[in-house]
C-alpha cells in the first residue's frame, strides 16, 4: 500500500515483489514507544541489551507515530485514554501494525470497571494478542515473531479489510455445555 | 597549564575512554539469543495454567471438584463432569480457561486438592500470542501439559 498503489495503469499484477517488499517490512518494525502501564517495564527490558529486540530489527522506539508502524499497546486502556490512542494510530502512515500486549490490553484484564476500556480491540484493530500479565520479554518477542508470520503472509497491495468487532467482543465460557 | 596543553594536545582524557570501552569488547555478548535459547525460569514462575496426568498412565487426576473456579478473582474458569458408573472419579467433561483476562496470580493451582499428582499447575510455558480473541479461550484438549504451543514458521 501506499508505495505503488496508483502508480501504474489498471489491471496491473505484482507477483514476486511482494516477497520482497514483505521482506523489507517484515524486518524493520519500527514500534511506537506507547507505554501504558507495568507491561511497559518489559517492553523496555525487552528493547535493552539482555533480549535485545533489535535483532528483530525493532529497536528503534520513535516518540513520533508519523514515523513508526508497530504500536505496542503495553498497559491499561482506560476510557480517558482511548481517544488519544486511536489519534495516535490514525497518525501512523498505512503499513501499521498493533500489538496488544498484556492481559488488561487484551481484555481489561483484571479491571472490569466503568473507567477501563474492555479490550483495546474496541478503538483499534489489533493483529497480535501477546497474553500475559505481564508478558515476559520472551513472550513480546514471540509475539513480534508471530506478527512478522502475518507480514510475511499477507499481499502486498491487496490487504484484508481491517475492521472493529461491535457490541461485546470477549467470547464466553462455555458453562452450559455437555 | 604546560599539562592541560599537553592532555589536551594528545588526546589524554578520550584514550582513557577508550581502552574502557576496549576493555569490555573482548566479553562474551550479554543477550540471551532467544528463539534459539531459552532461558531457564525461576523455581516459582507462574505461567499458563495447565492440566496434569499421572504420568505413568496418563490417566486423569482432576477430580472436577470446581474449587479453582470458586477461587478464581475473575470467574475465568468453567468446568464441569458427569460420573460414571463402576468409576470413583467425576470424569472431566470440559474444562475452558479464558486466558485474556488471567493475571496468573495462581490462586486456582493454590486450592487445588489433588495428590500426589497435582491436576492443577502453573506451567513454565510463557509463549503465549493469538491473532483474534476466540483462541484466547483455552478447551480442555489445550489444557494438558506438554501440548505444543503455536509456533512461528520460521
Amino acid at each position: 500500500m501506499g508505495l505503488i498503489d496508483h502508480r501504474f495503469e489498471d489491471n496491473f499484477i505484482t507477483t514476486s515483489i511482494d516477497r520482497v517488499l514483505n521482506w523489507a517490512r517484515e524486518s524493520s518494525i519500527w514500534p511506537m514507544g506507547f507505554g501504558l502501564a507495568c507491561c511497559a517495564i518489559e517492553m523496555m527490558a525487552a528493547s535493552a541489551s539482555r533480549y535485545d529486540i533489535a535483532r528483530f530489527g525493532a529497536e528503534v522506539f520513535r516518540a513520533s507515530p508519523r514515523q513508526s508502524d508497530l504500536m505496542i499497546v503495553a498497559g491499561t486502556v482506560t476510557k480517558k485514554m482511548a481517544p488519544v490512542l486511536r489519534r495516535l494510530y490514525d497518525q501512523m502512515p498505512e503499513p501499521k501494525w498493533v500489538i496488544s500486549m498484556g492481559s488488561c490490553s487484551n481484555a481489561g484484564g483484571p479491571f472490569p470497571t466503568y473507567s477501563v476500556l474492555q479490550g483495546v480491540d474496541k478503538v483499534v484493530p489489533v493483529d497480535v494478542y501477546v497474553s500475559g500479565c505481564p508478558p515476559r520479554p520472551e513472550a513480546l518477542l514471540y509475539g513480534l515473531m508471530r506478527l512478522q508470520d502475518k507480514i510475511r503472509k499477507e499481499g502486498t497491495t491487496l490487504r484484508k479489510e481491517r475492521t472493529i468487532m461491535f457490541g461485546d467482543t470477549e467470547p464466553t465460557l462455555n458453562s452450559e455445555r455437555a | 597549564m604546560i599539562w592541560r596543553f599537553i592532555k589536551s594536545l594528545f588526546l589524554i582524557d578520550l584514550m582513557k575512554g577508550m581502552w574502557l570501552t576496549l576493555k569490555y569488547t573482548p566479553q562474551p555478548a550479554f543477550t540471551f539469543q532467544y528463539p534459539a535459547e531459552r532461558r531457564p525460569t525461576a523455581p516459582r514462575f507462574r505461567g499458563v495454567l495447565r492440566l496434569q496426568t499421572e504420568p505413568a498412565t496418563g490417566a486423569q487426576t482432576c477430580i472436577v471438584c470446581d474449587q479453582c473456579a470458586k477461587a478464581c478473582p475473575d470467574d475465568l474458569i468453567a468446568l464441569g463432569g458427569h460420573r460414571e458408573p463402576g468409576q470413583k472419579i467425576k470424569i472431566l467433561d470440559y474444562f475452558d480457561f479464558n486466558l485474556s483476562r488471567c493475571s496468573f496470580c495462581g490462586l486456582c493451582a493454590e486450592v487445588c486438592p489433588t495428590k500426589p499428582i497435582k491436576a492443577l499447575i502453573m506451567s513454565e510455558d510463557y509463549e503465549l500470542g493469538s491473532y483474534n480473541r476466540d483462541t484466547q479461550i483455552l478447551r480442555v484438549d489445550q489444557m494438558y501439559d506438554g501440548v505444543p504451543i503455536e509456533q512461528y514458521t520460521r
